[in-house]
């Protein structure tokens, strides 16, 4: 049987609905009381809002992820594509200032040879299976390379311009196998001729037999005729090894280029000589060795049992 | 008696209420989610006599009015739910046919949070609050009443014996 009601009922309907009705007019009317219960019913809710949102937060999560499965995934593949366009931009920037570090010791050499030179990426390596060692710059003819040009790099000598074209050059490398260098060792000036051998490593052949050579004197161009191919001074390698053997026509020596050909990012050729020789300026220092401290321990000795007595 | 019962449901709805604001809500479902409190009023209202309906609505509805996020005046939930309470434990107390079936109560409390959805909105239209897009409210209003539905079997039975414990009635669904 439904309930059908009686006057208590109604009358109670009325008052709370008078009374709700009440509310939302105080409400209206700003009064702040009404205002102050929800503020204050809020503050109470925060620490419990807090908790829910650490507690439900894995599970909003998920939610979330499945819920948006589709632009999640998009937004994965976004974020993928950024990161890999980010790695390869800061590999970039990696392989730039490494470039920018050759370019300033380049520049730096030069400048202090009194050189007049202009700067070229290297474009390509030259192929070694036909025993050659050249690489390819990414400057020719049009920017006032010639063949016969020295190539230096922040360290020193890189080789000579063997072909030049418009827009690129052919250089062959100190270490190729045919290329000959006049040098002269840093401080005594003994002359002699140094090759390549196809490694790091070079040979030198002094020209006179009496003159003493040690490991790790510096070796510099001698210079040519109007600074083509060499221009002098420019630093090359340092004697690694001496070969005195008696009875030798000539004297020889291992020299290890300053150069490491195998990590030229930019180069520099020279297109004008200087006006005066640099001489031996151009030396690199040699390495500082790092101090090692000493300690010293002094023992002092324990009085004797007998001035005691 | 009426104390008793009263200080054993305030606790019960209060800690409905924290749930609702403090995890329900949180929970960010989507289309609106679902309404603890709103859910439970109505279903302690339908296993109730008019006059506790409407009190229960009255109760739940300041409750309601109290939170931050209801966008009306307080005494707005608490008309509205005074009003749907009231009207669903009109519909159900005494008519056995309808208490009957938990299937009736299901579907009288996902009526009942569709009507006052509506209800609010319409009240809320006329206090002059601007509630978006009719679209919008009818999208919010399906949506919660299809949470309501999915929900409500689910708690229907702990409704219920709380219920029975708080007014010491036999009856259980």
């Amino acid at each position: 049987m439904r309930y059908g009601g009686d006057n208590r009922g109604r009358l109670l309907l009325i008052v709370l609905i008078v009374t709700s009705l009440f509310l939302i007019t105080l409400d209206l009317r700003g009064v702040q009381v009404i205002d102050g219960i929800r503020t204050g019913t809020q503050t109470a809710l925060t620490p419990v809002q807090k908790a829910g949102s650490w507690v439900l937060s894995p599970f909003r999560n998920f939610l979330s992820d499945v819920t948006h499965l589709g632009r999640t995934r998009n937004q994965i593949e976004k974020l993928k594509a950024d990161n890999d366009a980010l790695r390869q931009a800061l590999l970039n920037r990696k392989v730039a200032d490494a470039e920018l570090d050759q370019l300033k010791n380049v520049l730096n050499l030069a400048g202090n040879g009194g050189f007049k030179v202009v700067g070229a990426k290297v474009i390509s390596q030259g192929a070694s299976t036909s025993f050659t060692q050249t690489l390819t710059i990414d400057a020719g003819s049009k920017s006032g390379i010639h063949t016969n040009m020295t190539v230096i790099s922040g360290f020193g000598l890189v080789g000579v311009v063997k072909i030049a074209y418009e827009n690129s050059a052919v250089v062959q490398l100190a270490s190729d196998p045919s290329f000959r260098v006049g040098a002269r060792i840093a401080g005594t000036q003994q002359i002699g001729i140094l090759s390549g051998q196809g490694t790091r490593k070079g040979v030198l052949q002094l020209l006179d037999n009496t003159t003493e050579v040690k490991v790790g004197d510096a070796i510099l161009a001698r210079g040519s005729n109007n600074g083509r191919p060499f221009v002098p001074g420019v630093p090359i390698g340092e004697v690694t090894s001496v070969d005195n053997s008696a009875g030798a026509v000539t004297q020889t020596a291992d020299v290890k280029f300053y150069t490491n050909f195998s990590t030229l990012g930019v180069v520099a050729v020279v297109v004008s000589a200087p006006s005066t020789d640099p001489r031996d300026s151009l030396v690199p220092p040699k390495p500082q060795p790092t101090p090692i401290p000493t300690v010293t321990v002094t023992a002092t000795p324990s009085p004797s049992p007998s001035s005691k007595g | 008696m009426i104390s008793r019962r009263f200080l054993l449901s305030f606790p019960i709805f209060l800690i409905i209420y924290l749930l609702q604001e403090g995890f329900v809500t949180q929970m960010r479902l989507p289309a609106g989610g679902f309404s603890l409190i709103l859910i439970f009023t109505l279903a302690w209202a339908s296993m109730s006599t008019p006059e506790i309906g409407a009190l229960t609505g009255f109760g739940a509805g300041l409750l309601m009015d109290l939170s931050e996020t209801s966008p009306g005046p307080v005494g707005h939930w608490t008309l509205v739910l005074i009003l749907v309470s009231f009207v669903i434990s009109f519909l159900s107390y005494g008519d056995d046919h309808v208490r009957a079936n938990p299937l009736n109560i299901v579907f009288l409390v996902v009526a009942g949070v569709a009507g006052a959805q509506l209800s609010f909105a319409l009240f809320g239209l006329l206090l002059g609050q601007e509630l978006g897009s009719i679209s919008q409210v009818l999208f919010i209003c399906i949506g919660t009443a299809f949470w309501s539905a999915v929900i409500t079997p689910l708690l229907l039975p702990i409704i219920s014996r709380l219920h029975a414990l708080v007014f010491e009635t036999a009856s259980r669904i």
